[in-house]
């Protein structure tokens, strides 16, 4: 799926505000950027972090640069294995047409030696918001691989059922497609009531729990 | 010993049978796949609770020609299917993983 067409897509199924996060990397953000612009819809621009527990962590950011910013940090916490796209896939990098401009010898499937405690605070740090993925989920997540959700500063915590069983330690739960496909798009998403439509107006939305569900 | 053999004598139920001609050495008892990655060894019976196909892709890589699902737990199709087009012989069973773990080193005569 190509990071243009995840914002034309995004936009023409009513969405006001979508985020890329590709896994561990941030490489295809540039091409988002662009398209976002273009189409007219709020991006935000982040990565789903796999940490050293393998629990996948969304890092957002309200700006391209501290996007590619925490980028550059990551892939210094990331392992030193040769892609082999023949198991895992292709791992390009896009312009904003869809055009391969590149791709990422080193690869990105495995973990990251930041603990997911270690993330949350570097994300907080640099400004971004951290929300564990899914947490829901039977994999990769924080209530399969830890068995409970840690008590930590999260902007929110992402769910795919709601209302979510685990104790959230009071967090507001969000929903999102985690879109692998096009058709994926839009599949689950929350509203958040904002004055305005963008990063800060949402942070304040998830910490003041105005999200409501479909 | 071979896949095959060492399928034969765990008596395991097989999800799919891959290239049972594969060597099996060792074994490796993991189910971070990024632990697995770095310290599994070629040869080696993966022994795991991970029943997704990223789990094949991992098998792939090292080179471990059989993986042993525990604790009931069941592959999903795409999982059966990666594991067919990889040649990776796939095994699933009740057992515990330690339970699975022992008869594997007995049966390769590890202790």
């Amino acid at each position: 799926m190509l990071p243009a067409v995840l914002a034309i897509e995004a936009f023409d199924r009513g969405l006001d505000i979508v985020a890329l996060t590709d896994h561990n990397n941030g490489r295809n953000l540039p091409a988002f950027s662009e398209a976002c612009s273009i189409v007219g819809i709020c991006g935000i621009y982040g990565m789903e972090v796999n940490t050293i527990e393998e629990v996948h962590m969304l890092s957002l950011f309200e700006t391209l640069d501290e996007a590619m910013d925490f980028n550059d940090y990551l892939e210094t916490t990331l392992p030193r294995f040769k892609h082999s796209s023949k198991l895992f896939g292709d791992q390009m990098i896009v312009d904003l047409e869809g055009n391969e401009i590149g791709q990422l010898d080193m690869s990105l499937y495995g973990a990251s030696s930041l603990s997911v405690e270690k993330l949350v605070e570097q994300v907080n740090h640099r400004g971004g918001m951290i929300i564990p993925a899914h947490v829901d989920r039977p994999s990769d997540s924080l209530l399969a691989n830890l068995g409970f959700i840690p008590d930590l500063p999260y902007s929110a915590i992402e769910a795919i059922r709601i209302p979510c069983e685990a104790d959230v330690h009071g967090k507001t739960v969000v929903q999102g497609s985690d879109a692998h496909y096009i058709e994926h798009i839009g599949r689950r998403f929350c509203y958040a009531e904002v004055e305005q439509v963008g990063f800060q107006h949402l942070r304040k939305a998830f910490l003041l729990g105005n999200v409501s569900y479909r | 010993m071979t896949a095959k053999d060492l399928s034969k004598a765990l008596n395991y139920s097989i999800s799919a049978t891959g290239n049972m001609e594969g060597t099996v050495t060792d074994a490796y008892v993991g189910d971070l796949l990024s632990d697995v990655m770095g310290n599994a060894s070629t040869d080696s019976v993966l022994i795991t609770i991970q029943a997704h196909k990223n789990t094949v892709a991992v098998a792939s890589l090292i080179g471990c020609p059989v993986i042993i699902l525990c604790n009931g737990r069941s592959a999903p199709a795409d999982m059966v299917e990666a594991a067919e087009s990889n040649g990776i012989t796939l095994l699933e069973t009740t057992d515990t993983q330690y339970k699975a773990a022992c008869r594997v080193a007995t049966l390769l005569g590890s202790i």
